[in-house]
């Protein structure tokens, strides 16, 4: 490592810095100290909202996870029921193969696309705002109207992309009919759609990279692939994990792109864990079963999420 | 310090909940007056229904001064019904397909209406096969109907014609049909057939088409309801839909979609037969400009026995209703839905107002009540027809010796669901084994049967 890659490679405060009696207390516990009447006035207004829209409902689903009702009747407690229900349920399984198997493809193909976009946009020096715009356009579309527009793109009989094929003179595929294909098919829609935010956000990292590295290791002779490797990924490293956790965070949610393109199908080969629960829910209702699967995405969400947290306000601190 | 401040943030919680509280709790009227809700206003796009329903309630409410109307526009939502009822939200009177009944009764959630239903005109002459949808497994009434038609086959006469087929001699067998796919896929290079196979569309018109084989989706065993789909009749349909899939390649690809999609492609020209009832020329007209000439309809093929299913809509109650409350919406289910089936001056009136508001009349439909009660009602609204009665014609006559079938009474929806992933598979995947996705479909409702009879 050149003298100059370590003067600009990112430490870990964190990692270095040692307790020391005389730390001033951290900022936290300071404006806790703070909060008066002003405070808790302006708050209290955020908390209703949150409480009745947010925490309550969310209380109120751990309760249904252990209950049976139909919403007119007093409910009945069924203790774990509904969890044992869900257990012997074939299609939970197939739920989590197809969500896993979701979340493998997205990290494959639409985590690298946002990173190479913003790789490329990086280095256009005159074109960079059309590049942005271009980049960020679909995220602007209102998800329902794009899905039905790829609803389109997917048809076999008539849609854009065997017609394509067919001019080209290759056969037409099958897309969303296929089990095999069906998945690969979201996912592409899905890159499609939300691309363009993180490629923003990748662009903003890459502009705090000093410009003096990338000169100084050319003058070192380092070719693109190492300037690449040595010198933007380290910069890139805290905000792609970061990136990496919320869209595994997000693609466990993952509802809109199979609710609209194949309501699950071909064969189930779609049936994400959301749609199990709306179908519970909504087509079965049967709401205790539902939120027993709600309460166990919860749980995982909330441990992705825990270790999301701890990796930002670690690397806040770098 | 701290109480004081607990008591100022309690004050200030229950200053902002206690109105919003007492706002939602309803105080009865002091005197006898009653007001209900009630859902199925035509949106403003249907400017002619949508006053054609105010004036309706107007009419009501001169009729029955004590019972007042609130009417909505919302329609039935799966989606929504859950937090509607569990908000209070729900509309007093609410129109639900006939595939939920079965459901909402087994959940409670919509009221037993037998002894409102009872003292209405001509409750004695009610047809058992169009109160059935709506009748509990206790024999209790549920809902009532407001529209009902057995499934049949929609056809596309212009393609027919295209086709060199006779479109006044439409298929009567699944036979027939797939000779009619191939000869229109042939011709035109359009699918000869859709099927509907997500949103449980597939697993519903499987069922359909299961009952023409003399096959069931359930049967009752030692006073219990299993599963009774996975045999000859279901697996002989799903070959045949297979066959025209893969041999005949005359359905086209497009193989995930609901009953919906499948009639927008329809009334657009791009299938040439799909399973539906004839109610759907409403929409064909209305909601996609299709071309009236080019609609035809006949009573759903045979595969060895002359069955169907019954499609259509039903009048339920809220299980909130008050006694009065659920005795003014019986009320007004018979003066709106009811009263035009039984009364010939007011189905001459109503037919004339919808043939004047270009709303289709004429179009055949389960009848409610007996035939002294219904002959004369038929008689006027043919009167004012103005649907091309030529293209229903085969319907009206294969129906008539057809039997109708009804849904599964438990967990049907379940049901449809499994059947919705067989359908899928014999037209998405060429090495699907009919037997073996039905066996599967039976494994996945099993389970779920048991638990709903426990």
């Amino acid at each position: 490592m050149t003298e100059v890659q370590q003067r600009y490679t990112p430490t870990r405060a964190a990692d270095t810095a040692t307790p020391s009696a005389d730390r001033p207390r951290p900022a936290r516990r300071r404006s806790r100290r703070r909060l008066g009447l002003g405070g808790l006035v302006t708050l209290l207004p955020l908390l209703l909202v949150f409480g009745y829209f947010g925490w309550w409902p969310i209380g109120q689903s751990v309760v249904l996870s252990v209950q049976q009702t139909n919403l007119v009747d007093p409910p009945a407690w069924v203790g774990v029921d509904n969890f044992r229900y869900l257990f012997t349920d074939p299609l939970l399984w197939t739920t989590l193969r197809n969500t896993a198997w979701f979340v493998v493809l997205a990290l494959l193909f639409g985590f690298p696309v946002p990173v190479v976009l913003a790789l490329f946009g990086s280095e256009l020096q005159r074109l960079g705002g059309v590049f942005r715009v271009l980049v960020y356009l679909p995220v602007l579309v209102p998800p329902v109207v794009a899905l039905l527009l790829w609803k389109w793109f997917y048809d076999p009989d008539f849609g854009l992309f065997n017609q394509v094929l067919g001019v080209a003179g290759l056969d037409p595929r099958p897309w969303l009919q296929s089990t095999a294909t069906a998945m690969p098919s979201l996912v592409l829609a899905t890159t499609w759609a939300h691309a363009g935010s993180t490629v923003l956000i990748y662009l903003a990292a890459l502009a705090g990279v000093p410009s003096e590295l990338y000169e100084a290791a050319e003058i070192d002779g380092a070719s693109i692939w190492r300037r690449l490797w040595h010198v933007t990924m380290p910069h890139l490293r805290g905000v792609l994990l970061i990136m990496l956790l919320l869209q595994i965070i997000g693609t466990f949610q993952i509802f809109t792109e199979p609710f609209i393109l194949t309501d699950g199908g071909p064969e189930d080969s779609t049936v994400t864990v959301l749609l199990l629960i709306y179908r519970y829910a909504f087509l079965n209702g049967d709401y205790g079963t539902a939120a027993a699967l709600s309460v166990l995405l919860a749980v995982v969400l909330a441990t992705l999420s825990a270790v999301y947290l701890r990796l930002t306000r670690k690397w806040s601190t770098t | 310090m701290r109480a004081r401040w607990v008591r100022i943030v309690a004050c200030g919680v229950a200053g902002v909940l206690v109105p919003a509280l007492s706002a939602c709790s309803s105080a009865e009227p002091a005197d006898s007056s009653v007001t209900i809700t009630v859902a199925d206003l035509p949106p403003t796009t249907q400017a002619k229904s949508r006053q054609q329903f105010l004036d309706q309630v107007a009419a009501f409410e001169r009729d029955n001064p004590k019972i007042k109307i609130k009417p909505t526009d919302s329609q039935w939502e799966a989606k929504t019904f859950a937090a509607r009822l569990a908000g209070g939200q729900l509309e007093t009177v609410f129109i639900v397909p006939l595939t939920e009944p079965p459901g909402l009764i087994k959940r409670r959630q919509v009221a037993d209406i037998t002894d409102e239903t009872r003292s209405l005109p001509h409750a004695d002459k009610f047809e058992e096969r169009a109160l059935k949808p709506g009748t509990g497994t206790d024999g209790r009434i549920y809902g009532l109907p407001t529209s009902e038609w057995a499934l049949g086959l929609i056809y596309n006469r212009q393609l027919f014609t295209k086709a060199g087929l006779d479109p006044d001699k439409p298929p009567k067998t699944w036979d027939e049909v797939r000779v009619a796919a191939k000869a229109i896929f042939a011709k035109t290079g359009i699918p000869g057939y859709a099927q509907p196979t997500t949103n449980n569309t597939g697993g519903w018109t499987l069922t359909a088409m299961t009952y023409t084989h003399g096959g069931r989706a359930e049967k009752e065993v030692d006073g219990k309801q299993v599963a009774a789909f996975n045999d000859g009749p279901a697996r002989r349909t799903l070959e045949w839909l297979k066959a025209t899939r893969w041999e005949d390649n005359s359905i086209g690809r497009q193989h995930l979609r609901n009953g919906a999609d499948v009639l927008k492609d329809f009334s657009a020209g791009r299938i040439g037969m799909t399973i539906a009832t004839p109610s759907t020329y409403g929409d064909h007209i209305t909601k996609y400009n299709g071309d009236p000439a080019m609609f035809g309809v006949t009573a759903l093929p045979s595969g060895g026995t002359s069955a169907t299913l019954l499609g259509g809509k039903m009048a339920v109650v809220s299980p909130k209703a008050s006694t009065a409350e659920r005795a003014a919406a019986v009320k007004w289910i018979d003066f709106r839905y009811l009263r035009p089936k039984y009364d010939a001056a007011a189905a001459e009136e109503r037919a004339k107002a919808n043939a004047a508001d270009d709303i289709p009349v004429g179009v055949p439909a389960v009848p409610f009540y007996q035939p002294d009660v219904v002959d004369p009602v038929l008689k006027v609204e043919h009167r004012h027809a103005n649907v091309p009665l030529n293209n229903f014609k085969s319907y009206t006559t294969g129906v008539a010796s057809q039997d109708f079938v009804a849904e599964p009474p438990i967990a049907g929806q379940d049901i449809y669901a499994a059947l919705d992933v067989a359908v899928q598979a014999v037209l998405t995947r060429k090495d699907a084994d009919p037997a073996a996705e039905l066996r599967n479909a039976e494994e996945k409702v099993v389970p779920i049967l048991e638990r709903a009879q426990r």
